[in-house]
């Protein structure tokens, strides 16, 4: 029913051959089939292609792709009898751009342009970073205390995030409170231009203000931004830059480096966030990091020596039980208990 | 029978571990204890409010976990939950959505739906609401039926009455 390409002859040059040691590996995809096929078959048949060029998550690259193409989320959420019917010709060659895309090594979401985070389908576009599945943890984590003080519901309180990437920390929290305002920056324009879309896309922009800072270089203008904000959200670049080295491609050729790497000790960005939040944070305001898991013993101390006014709350793990997340919090100054006394 | 059929089963890669985490105290008991954890989690419906609260204690939730550190280092697509209710032995996976803690919600909705079926049976929640459903159902078709029934009369007198030269109705 399908022509086999010749591309199965790739592996057999080697990487040594033609292009030399450095080269990338350029995989052709299998022929358009001549007659119509199932999602099945085509599945079956990109899956075993992924497998020959060492693709990983073969299974679920094929899943997520021909789920999206028969406009569901998942494969196991679609219609029974879906994946045997015959693609249309249009369907078919749409699975093959797509899956072309995913030989390259392209994360699934930068190739469906789309992914899920919590209860938002949020926009996907290379190099903006790509939320993973334990930040989820981190909102629920935000939301938690913000549910808790149970402030009026005319209260308005502001969150700010640091390094927004594609919106999912700040929109998330404003889709679950409708009352919450959030500011958030990115020192990336892509990630300031994504940002902004997810809102719009989600009817969220009125309560997001996104600027394009640099906390590393520009302190003054990210401090000038709010004074007395409830909470200060992040996702920092994180990773030791040596781990760096070893990242899959899916990663190291298509996410922006500056959203991963955290310098020597992976705590660089961690350690500016924590010196100017004493100056962002209401008293008493809270910070929430994730992080490296070897790191939250390392920020406990290190706040303890040099950044007086915020004092480390706890230590709270991901959904595979990683030391990951951080809370710390802003101490009333001596300043503000004069004053009770009065 | 093609590889691609996910069946009721979730692919995991080869080079990851899995991890089964659930609490250390586990009841046996089958209804939840009140000293232990209460924890209600739902993906927002209503009406699964009164279903049987899950005890936290008493499940077991199987991730992937892969070596290395994960977060930022990695990005795996894998996002399926299996729960374990460890005392009646009900597994429910979730793979609705392409986010683990979405998931993870409508694991327990399913899970507290299949409870209440266990120990209600007939008048579990969603049987009750099947039959309810139903029974609205029929209560369409006959009224239906009767108006139907009503018109196709009153046509058949209007045309015994009609004469030419009436004015239309």
């Amino acid at each position: 029913m399908w022509r086999r390409c010749l591309s199965a002859g790739c592996r057999r040059f080697g990487l040594k051959g033609i292009w030399g040691s450095h080269a990338v590996r350029r995989c052709s995809a299998p022929a358009l089939p001549a007659g119509r096929i199932t999602a099945l078959q085509a599945g079956d048949l990109w899956r075993s292609h992924f497998v020959e060029n060492g693709v990983t998550e073969p299974d679920h690259s094929t899943h997520y792709i021909i789920a999206y193409l028969l406009g569901a989320k998942t494969i196991e959420s679609l219609e029974q009898g879906k994946l045997t019917e015959l693609l249309s010709r249009e369907k078919t060659e749409q699975m093959w751009q797509l899956c072309t895309k995913r030989l390259s090594r392209m994360p699934v979401q930068y190739v469906i342009e789309e992914w899920d985070f919590r209860d938002l389908t949020l926009k996907m576009r290379s190099p903006v970073f790509i939320p993973r599945p334990e930040t989820e943890e981190l909102v629920e984590l935000v939301l938690r205390d913000l549910e808790e003080t149970g402030v009026g519901a005319d209260e308005q309180r502001t969150c700010l995030e640091v390094g927004c990437g594609s919106g999912a920390i700040s929109l998330s929290l404003l889709n679950s409170l409708p009352q919450l305002k959030a500011i958030a920056v990115d020192q990336s324009q892509a990630a300031v231009d994504l940002t902004r879309e997810n809102a719009s896309r989600l009817g969220l922009q009125d309560r997001l203000q996104v600027y394009h800072i640099d906390v590393m270089k520009d302190a003054e203008t990210f401090l000038s931004l709010c004074s007395s904000v409830s909470a200060l959200v992040s996702n920092p670049p994180y990773l030791f830059s040596e781990d760096m080295m070893t990242l899959d491609p899916e990663i190291s050729r298509f996410e922006d480096h500056a959203a991963l790497d955290g310098g020597k000790d992976g705590l660089r960005v961690i350690r500016q966030i924590l010196t100017l939040a004493p100056q962002i944070l209401s008293s008493p305001g809270r910070v929430y990091l994730e992080v490296d898991p070897r790191h939250p013993t390392l920020i406990r101390r290190w706040v303890e020596a040099n950044v007086e006014e915020m004092h480390y709350v706890e230590t709270q793990q991901d959904i595979t039980g990683r030391p990951r997340f951080c809370i710390l919090q802003k101490e009333k100054s001596n300043k503000d208990h004069k004053l009770d006394l009065d | 029978m093609s590889r691609l059929l996910p069946l009721s089963s979730c692919v995991y890669s080869v080079s990851s571990r899995l991890l089964w985490r659930g609490s250390p105290s586990c009841s046996p008991l089958l209804t939840p204890s009140s000293s232990g954890l209460l924890c209600v989690w739902t993906a927002g419906k209503k009406d699964l409010i009164d279903l049987p609260a899950l005890n936290e204690d008493e499940l077991e939730e199987q991730f992937v976990r892969g070596s290395g550190p994960g977060g930022q280092a990695t990005n795996k697509t894998s996002n399926c939950v299996v729960l374990k209710h460890i005392p009646s032995g009900i597994v429910v996976k979730c793979h609705q959505t392409r986010s683990v803690d979405t998931n993870r919600k409508r694991a327990r909705d399913i899970m507290r739906e299949k409870l209440d079926v266990l120990h209600k049976g007939e008048d579990s929640e969603i049987l009750v609401k099947k039959k309810e459903s139903e029974l609205r159902k029929q209560e369409k078709r006959r009224k239906a039926n009767h108006n139907l029934e009503r018109k196709r009369l009153f046509k058949e007198a209007q045309a015994a009455d009609s004469k030419p030269g009436n004015d239309a109705v």
